[in-house]
């Protein structure tokens, strides 16, 4: 509990502060951008000293990409922090890996190293944490903006985290720090296990189906569906309109 | 009580349908050939023959069926001469503005449009609204002929002897025609459908015209699709039905077929059920409440299998061990049962919602479809229109080539559908412009399929001369 009160402390804190500082538009960022697209196959060292290209990883199994810098003073470690702590309630921790690339050409392996052992995460097996000396083309096909503030000595940027599939293309993205249902959307999307998603309501959608309620998480029905009987409606009643009129007529 | 006029217009629409088709046919020939390797075809030439293809084919042999049953409804009610003509003549303007959206404005958004495919313009401006209207003008002809014909019929049968209820009570005082029965049902489920198709395009308009203030519900808009192209689709082939059910008899030499009870309520099952079928085209949509999928499955069954197993036992003990006087036109009604109920088995296959997990959109759907339309509802009404043809020829007419036509259009027929069959046991998606390497039988399939199509498209080119030269006879003799 107190680590949660911590966390969200200090994401609020670097939030207020990107506000305050903003030079990232958050418009900018998207979640839905270079879905199904396939990801730049990078070369990368991990912290074992293991070189190795991003093919060879996503080939063997599915990635978790997390992209982060050391000497972040903001969002980086409480997100790395929650993402340990939702993946260790996950039962399937075993059929994916997480790569924890850093996006600032000045952090090296031994950066790395650190960062990893800060974590407790040096021996882990499926955490993978790992330099690239072609971020900039790794940020591109991935659509990660992060802007250099001068000033602090800083990167603006958020938490983001890309699904990969083991044929290399991103299944999903996070943008922010999100919840472990979210995250286990995520991990099944790497698995290309089908995950439900429904449109937001819409002011300019007049005549939905079903109207979804985000907060309650349930569809309650709509005006559409009179819509969908108004055909057999109109026809019945033309039906009896015409036999009415026909034999009051001949009447 | 049958006019001249009415003669006349019957065999335009039996030469126009014919031509129509023919063309339809090279089209579908074209894409198997594109699908094959055979010829090299933009995807947007692809998709713009797939579009003109499907829709074609149903405006056409929705026509052919309402002209059959129009015609043989003059025996019982006067109907509208004005009417059949505004159908013709809005028919034929709105085939010719399909045809200039899709081949001259280039619109591919294939024949069931499905939403938002229309709106998300591909090709010129203009040809999203000329699509639209030409589904409108079509539309506005056939609701006018349908209403028309019901508005005769039940001048002189109250709604409840039309739809046969009396016979749901023992010793009837009064007879309905079967005929008269799967016309009423029949017309009900067109107006019904067509009454959507209203709707829905007037739901794309207001979209389309809102600059972006409105926007449709995407599951509203499938069900309409389907609401109104799977129900027209299913009553044209009920049109066809009520024809075998009049001429099938008679042109056996036996006595006509009466409504039973279980004639009446198997056919009144098909109205109420035939408008819930087109659930089982959302089983996809997992927004779309289980209930419905449920239904959708349901109503395919009870919409299908009661008429089919009525219209099949009428048939049988109609020919068997039954002296029968077979010529081209019975042949036809006979063969097209035959293809009707292995089609519709097909579909009662792919509507089951386990087994539609693995059938969804590969060419097992194009395989009962074309089944149920190539080798059942066309032959239905290729056997009208060859009985019309030889109606007016004073007792005077020979028979050539019935065995050649019956042969090519088996082996085409059944050839070219075979190809989609097994290639929907494979797996191989449909609409599919080009296969990709994964599919490797796909390719060789459709060649296959092309060829056979040939063979098909021979039949109906021999048969087409033999008849079209005595409707000409007919549409242009002195009255």
């Amino acid at each position: 509990m107190f680590k949660r009160i911590i966390l969200s402390f200090i994401a609020g804190s670097f939030f207020y502060g990107t506000a305050a500082f903003g030079q990232v538009n958050p418009a900018d960022w998207k979640e839905e951008a270079n879905i199904y697209e396939k990801v730049y196959d990078v070369s990368i060292t991990s912290n074992k000293g293991i070189n190795l290209t991003f093919s060879q990883l996503y080939n063997e199994k599915p990635v978790l990409l997390a992209l982060i810098f050391t000497r972040c003073s903001g969002i980086c470690n409480p997100f790395l922090l929650q993402l340990k702590e939702n993946l260790q309630f996950k039962s399937d921790t075993g059929g994916f890996t997480v790569l924890v690339l850093s996006f600032d050409p000045r952090d090296t392996r031994e950066d790395m190293i650190l960062l990893s052992e800060r974590l407790g995460l040096k021996n882990n097996k499926q955490w993978f944490f790992a330099t690239t000396g072609d971020i900039e083309k790794m940020n591109q096909s991935v659509g990660f903006n992060p802007v250099w503030d001068s000033a602090r000595s800083q990167y603006d940027h958020d938490a983001f985290l890309v699904g990969i599939n083991k044929e290399g293309y991103i299944t999903k993205k996070l943008l922010g720090l999100r919840d472990k249902h979210e995250l286990g959307l995520l991990i099944s999307s790497v698995h290309d296990i089908f995950s439900p998603s429904y449109r937001l309501p819409n002011n300019n959608q007049l005549f939905s189906c079903f109207n979804y309620n985000p907060e309650t998480g349930k569809n309650a029905p709509g005006l559409g569906l009179l819509f969908l009987a108004l055909p057999a409606i109109i026809a019945l009643l033309l039906v009896l309109g015409i036999s009415y009129n026909v034999r009051h007529k001949q009447v | 009580m049958e006019s001249i006029k009415l003669r006349k217009i019957t065999s335009l629409w039996i030469l126009i349908v014919l031509v129509l088709f023919i063309v339809n046919i090279v089209l579908g020939i074209l894409m198997r050939l594109n699908q094959g390797e055979i010829i090299h075809q933009s995807p947007i030439t692809f998709y713009a023959n797939m579009t003109t293809h499907g829709l074609t084919q149903i405006g056409i042999w929705f026509v052919a069926g309402m002209a059959a049953v129009n015609y043989l409804l003059q025996r019982y009610v006067k109907t509208s001469y004005s009417a059949n003509v505004v159908a013709m003549v809005l028919t034929v303007i709105g085939i010719l503005m399909l045809w200039s959206s899709t081949y001259i404005g280039k619109f591919h958004a294939g024949w069931t449009f499905l939403y938002p495919l229309p709106l998300r313009i591909m090709w010129a401006k203009w040809a999203t609204p000329m699509f639209f209207g030409s589904i409108l003008v079509m539309g506005v002809g056939w609701l006018t002929w349908s209403v028309s014909m019901m508005t005769q019929l039940l001048k002189k049968y109250p709604l409840t002897r039309a739809l046969a209820w009396q016979h749901f009570k023992k010793n009837p005082s009064t007879q309905t025609p079967p005929f008269i029965l799967i016309t009423m049902i029949t017309l009900i489920g067109i107006i019904t459908c067509l009454l959507g198709a209203v709707l829905l395009l007037a739901m794309y308009s207001a979209e389309y015209f809102s600059n972006g203030t409105f926007v449709n519900d995407a599951l509203l808009m499938k069900n309409l699709t389907f609401f109104f192209g799977h129900t027209i689709a299913n009553e044209m082939l009920y049109l066809g039905l009520a024809v075998i059910y009049e001429l099938f008899p008679e042109v056996g030499g036996r006595p006509k077929w009466k409504t039973t009870w279980y004639v009446a309520l198997a056919w009144n099952c098909t109205l109420v059920f035939i408008l819930t079928a087109f659930f089982h085209h959302l089983y996809m949509d997992f927004v779309q409440p289980v209930g419905f999928q449920i239904v959708g499955q349901i109503a395919s069954y009870m919409a299908s299998l009661p008429a089919a197993g009525v219209t099949v036992f009428s048939v049988l003990v109609a020919v068997y061990r039954t002296p029968i006087k077979w010529s081209l036109t019975n042949l036809l009604f006979f063969i097209g049962v035959a293809g009707w109920v292995i089609g519709g088995l097909g579909a009662v296959i792919d509507v089951t919602i386990t087994n539609n997990f693995v059938l969804h959109n590969t060419l097992w759907v194009p395989a009962h479809f074309h089944t149920y339309n190539a080798l059942g509802n066309v032959l239905f009404s290729l056997a009208f229109f060859h009985w019309f043809s030889i109606q007016f020829t004073g007792g005077i007419h020979k028979e050539k080539f019935t065995k050649l036509i019956l042969t090519l259009l088996l082996i085409g027929g059944i050839g070219f559908l075979l190809a989609f069959y097994i290639g929907g046991a494979e797996s191989i998606p449909r609409r599919y412009s080009n296969y990709p390497a994964e599919f490797p039988m796909a390719a060789p399939l459709a060649a296959g399929a092309a060829l056979f199509a040939t063979i098909y498209l021979i039949a109906i080119l021999i048969f087409f001369f033999n008849i079209s030269k005595r409707c000409l006879n007919v549409l242009f003799s002195p009255s």
